[in-house]
């Protein structure tokens, strides 16, 4: 079952929900709307290879904005720290981003339960777009669990601006490395 | 309602949810991590109305994914369950490369259960490696009566290209 916009309201204020900061004007009837953070990543690593730490350039992003052509691929963040000992939060484009050829997220929509952080942003663009530090682009929706909880510790967690991978840590369960 | 990693191991054990082969450290807070299969098939274009895939086996040493190509590979496990629906996606590690596991096709249907094809497109050029952990699948409660599954694809276990018939 997802939250509706009320209960998500009420569940931050019972500390149930972490949006940080937080407004009511930005709570949707089943969502809660993301802004775009300031702070961008954009790999230089030739070729990407999972078992290597990649190579990246940080960017701010201008208050003109930052044009991204078709085909540019970048990580941002949310400015809003979100996460949730109580709920699974799953990450949507909004539908405005979705229009002009954004993509949100590259088929990770899924949060674990217990992580909390800024939320890294996987932003490819189909049309030239232009961005902005602080539009609405995403949103964050909330879902109940079935079945005893077991909070995320993971590498990510307590993130305060967009994370490239860190594949090249998993080496502890990698059987693929032989 | 998504089921917790707690609950996934404990419907793996009543025999709802069928994840073979389990490992207990791929088991996530809600959902379950799944690797790549070896095999893959690479897109070789259009002919006499119908897209050609070639298959091969993915080296050890890996195999690197040219942007704009588009793939078919596989769930190394077989994953399916009688009770709930599913969905699987690239876990956030792969996203943040710009690896897309699948083309907005996420939904697994409930009685469904073999290696999922994954509809692979890498936005930047990447290196995969056989076995190597790329997605996540999570399972959740249905509301209402079950009918059997009744699709083509979800019992084959090896990457499976459209059976949509092509244009003339």
């Amino acid at each position: 079952m997802i939250l509706t916009g009320e209960k998500i309201k009420e569940e931050v204020a019972n500390g149930k929900i972490e949006i940080s900061p937080f407004a009511s004007d930005r709570v949707t009837t089943n969502s809660y709307d993301l802004a775009l953070g300031d702070t961008l990543i954009r790999y230089t690593s030739e070729i990407l290879d999972p078992r290597e730490k990649p190579e990246y350039e940080e960017l701010t992003i201008p208050d003109e904005g930052l044009v991204l052509r078709a085909g540019d691929f970048v990580l941002g963040h949310s400015q809003e720290r979100i996460g949730s000992d109580h709920y699974v939060p799953l990450i949507h484009g909004k539908s405005g981003t979705a229009r002009m050829g954004l993509f949100v997220h590259v088929t990770a929509d899924l949060i674990d339960i217990g992580s909390h952080g800024v939320s890294t942003l996987q932003l490819y663009a189909t049309l030239p777009v232009r961005l902005h530090k602080g539009m609405l682009i995403a949103q964050v929706s909330f879902w109940r669990t079935y079945g005893d909880i077991v909070l995320y510790e993971g590498k990510y967690q307590n993130s305060t601006k967009p994370q490239a991978s860190m594949t090249y840590k998993d080496f502890k369960y990698d059987q693929f490395k032989k | 309602m998504i089921l917790t990693g707690p609950k996934i191991r404990e419907e793996l054990v009543r025999g709802t949810i069928a994840i073979v082969p389990f490992s207990e450290e791929q088991v996530n807070p809600n959902s379950y991590n799944y690797r790549l299969g070896p095999l893959l098939k690479v897109y070789r274009g259009f002919e006499d109305g119908q897209s050609r895939f070639e298959e091969l086996v993915l080296p050890e040493k890996g195999y690197v994914l040219e942007p704009g190509q588009m793939y078919l590979g596989h769930t190394l496990e077989i994953i399916g369950s009688s009770q709930y629906a599913m969905s699987l996606t690239g876990r956030s590690s792969m996203g943040r490369y710009g690896l897309f596991l699948q083309v907005s096709a996420n939904l697994g249907h409930t009685t469904s259960e073999h290696q999922w094809t994954l509809e692979i497109v890498a936005i930047q050029r990447m290196r995969i490696y056989p076995g190597m952990i790329i997605g996540q699948v999570s399972f959740w409660r249905n509301f209402g009566d079950l009918a059997n599954y009744t699709g083509r694809y979800g019992r084959i276990n090896r990457p499976q290209e459209s059976f949509v018939p092509a244009f003339d």
